[in-house]
């Protein structure tokens, strides 16, 4: 029997006494793109933190390809890869260090022809290779970190924000290599306030409120995939 | 187990590569091996002087041309305490306690020549030995080092990169306490360098050296663990830094010196002016030897007299004088030895005090088992003195016996108007030959050894506590999502 790569029934999370997650459901296959939108403080990083382990939940169920943080956390997490908003990469090594470190610690050391090949696929500058990760801007970190990414072989990819302080021709770059990825079988859950990139990139949009999905499109085919204008007044009801 | 050495490098790779860390490192590194050397130099120096001054004061003594013998009891030798088989190491007291002391009749003195009371103030502040490198300034180093290890990782986001690659908290903990000992261990290693030599030097302390670097290693290990923890409890690493700082302000400097405080309240010892109007005091009460008329030696006379069945002390078959002496030197003596045994108590009761105080500080338990090991404790120190009396008596002694046997009652009666008759009492310089050399034998190293298991018992429990403190951070970064 197979799994989904990410299973979530009625996922309940509290923090501080308060439900910030209540009753959350979603399913992720792989090769599925899925953007969950939502205000400040409407549960979105809490729903991720709660995938990797960081946050028990005290209600519902979560699986990731069928096994439970709650009781497999260490397998679990070799199953995600997970980009938080502010990718944080060592400064002090070079790009290359920093991913070897991280793949070491992940128990899955590769290649320097792996590295450089992940490195190229994401159009990372072959002159930063070598260059400390303290001189980089965001958009090389966020490189970096999908090279990572890649070279971890994760079925599923977990974005905070990935997309926050990135100008649009980084971002058109960065949902680029998010297909890219989603065409390798990766599943991606994408936490995001960026409506516009979630349309071209996501192939369903969840949008979470009260700390649940409270709405939920699917990608069309054509073009336009998704209708923007429900998008928008969706969005615009729950924030 | 390779996360965790995959997480040490890291942190050893940043420290590389951090000026501030690397000056940090060196700095207390080349301290540490001026420390090494200049202190072996300083006390090779002091053992070879010392050495050399009592053989020098021996021969004095015995190259000494005939003379009476009551003249050779205040022309009196000197005891040196030879320098302690680690003292390069840890000199411990031998700079506040001096280290001579002269022996002669009638008079118990204090030992002189310490080095706090010969050179500047700053002797007081503290040598720059190893030890005092690797109490005091090696754990400020590593907060330095460390404060930062885990709250920095927190501040940046890498501790949640971390976990989500699968690194378990205590991996993450444990790779950053690896780190920061292998740090310590390169800053100890000039120490332990010394530590070396000086088993080399004399095999039979090898086992000694190896108990002192458990000891200082145990030390270390607990700083590097309560670093990693505060660390990583502490809500930023600039509230770590500060925490960190104030322990090491209480461990090192407040405690040690407030116990020192404590255990002199507690247990006050007489100043030593008050100890001598006290022993002034004693000795008019017990008698003046040359007072015809004092009671107690009146009666003393009157005894011996009676023993041998005559009227006056010229019948005596020995010199009375010499005898006298030796009447009053047994008085004189049994009174130093009982404020010397009272004084001692009242010292090693302080002593047992901060030992007891090395649950509250890890720094006077390390402090305590270098000097035992060292030979340079207090006890070690009131060994010595106990030695020397021992040796003053004897020899005041042989000399009072020769002044009765050797030298006739008439002779030492007119010596004073009659020139022939003071020629007479001069006695063989032979005679002061067979004064034994004056030796002090530091305990032994299994005495030793013994002596330093209480504070290593206490610096185990100090692991234990900071392991968990440890395992109370892992479990909340746990469950805190790294």
């Amino acid at each position: 029997m197979t799994h989904p790569v990410l299973s979530i029934d009625q996922l309940v999370v509290e923090r501080g006494g308060r439900r910030i997650v209540d009753g959350l459901s979603l399913t992720l296959e792989a090769g599925e793109i899925y953007a969950l939108l939502g205000g400040n403080g409407a549960g979105k990083s809490t729903t991720l933190f709660a995938i990797l382990g960081f946050l028990e939940r005290s209600g519902g169920t979560l699986t990731v390809g069928g096994q439970d943080p709650a009781g497999q956390l260490d397998a679990v997490r070799a199953q995600i890869a997970y980009l938080p908003e502010n990718v944080a990469l060592y400064d002090h090594l070079t790009a290359r260090e920093n991913v070897d470190y991280l793949l070491k610690v992940a128990d899955c050391p590769r290649s320097r022809a792996d590295v450089e090949a992940a490195f190229g696929s994401v159009g990372l500058a072959a002159n930063a290779w070598d260059m400390r990760a303290g001189r980089f801007s965001k958009g090389m970190r966020q490189k970096t970190a999908i090279a990572l990414a890649m070279l971890r072989d994760t079925p599923l990819l977990l974005l905070d924000e990935p997309t926050s302080g990135l100008d649009p021709a980084a971002a058109a770059d960065f949902h680029k290599l998010l297909e890219t990825l989603a065409a390798r079988g990766v599943a991606v859950l994408m936490v995001t306030h960026d409506l516009l990139g979630a349309a071209d990139t996501a192939d369903r949009i969840g949008l979470i409120a009260g700390g649940r999905i409270a709405s939920e499109w699917f990608a069309q085919p054509g073009e336009p995939r998704f209708d923007l204008n429900a998008l928008h007044s969706g969005f615009a009801r729950v924030r | 187990m390779s996360q965790v050495f995959t997480i040490a490098g890291a942190e050893l790779r940043l420290m590389l590569r951090s000026r501030l860390a690397i000056v940090g490192v060196a700095t207390l590194l080349l301290l540490s091996a001026i420390a090494a050397v200049t202190s072996a130099t300083q006390m090779a120096a002091a053992a070879k002087m010392r050495a050399e001054a009592q053989i020098a004061t021996d021969q004095q003594f015995k190259s000494q041309p005939d003379r009476h013998p009551h003249r050779m009891v205040h022309y009196g030798t000197y005891a040196l305490r030879p320098v302690g088989p680690l003292a390069a190491f840890d000199p411990g007291v031998d700079a506040f306690t001096g280290t001579v002391v002269f022996l002669e009749g009638h008079r118990q003195n204090s030992a002189t020549f310490g080095a706090a009371r010969e050179s500047s103030d700053l002797v007081r502040f503290g040598q720059l030995t190893p030890a005092f490198v690797l109490q005091t300034l090696a754990p400020l180093l590593l907060v330095f080092l460390g404060f930062a290890s885990v709250a920095r990782e927190r501040e940046r986001g890498s501790l949640r990169a971390l976990a989500a690659h699968g690194a378990t908290a205590w991996a993450i903990l444990s790779g950053k306490a690896l780190a920061l000992c292998a740090a310590a261990a390169l800053a100890m290693a000039p120490a332990f360098a010394a530590l070396g030599w000086a088993a080399i030097q004399q095999p039979a302390e090898a086992g000694i050296a190896l108990l002192t670097a458990l000891s200082y290693s145990g030390y270390l290990l607990i700083w590097v663990l309560v670093i990693t923890a505060v660390s990583a409890l502490a809500a930023s690493a600039q509230g770590a830094l500060v925490t960190l700082i104030a322990i090491w302000a209480v461990v090192v400097v407040l405690v040690p010196r407030a116990a020192a405080a404590w255990a002199g309240v507690a247990e006050p010892l007489p100043s030593r002016v008050d100890t001598e109007f006290a022993i002034a005091a004693d000795l008019r009460r017990i008698g003046d030897s040359h007072n015809p008329n004092d009671p107690h030696f009146a009666e003393f006379k009157a005894k011996l007299l009676q023993k041998y069945g005559v009227g006056k002390v010229e019948d005596l078959p020995f010199n009375y004088r010499g005898v006298l002496a030796q009447e009053g030197e047994r008085l004189t003596s049994q009174l130093f030895k009982d404020y010397a045994a009272r004084a001692g108590a009242i010292q090693l009761a302080q002593s047992d005090r901060l030992t007891a105080l090395g649950l509250i500080s890890p720094a006077l338990a390390v402090r305590r088992a270098s000097m035992v090991g060292a030979a340079t404790d207090l006890r070690t120190h009131l060994a010595f003195l106990e030695t020397a009396e021992a040796y003053r008596y004897n020899m005041v002694q042989k000399l009072n016996a020769l002044q009765a046997t050797a030298v006739s009652g008439a002779d030492d009666s007119a010596r004073s108007k009659d020139p022939i008759a003071e020629r007479r009492t001069r006695i063989s310089a032979d005679f002061w030959k067979e004064v034994p050399d004056f030796r002090f034998d530091a305990p032994t190293a299994s005495r030793r050894a013994a002596g330093m298991i209480p504070s290593l018992a206490v610096l185990a429990l100090w692991i234990a506590l900071a392991l968990a403190l440890m395992m109370i951070a892992s479990r909340r970064l746990e469950r805190n999502g790294a």
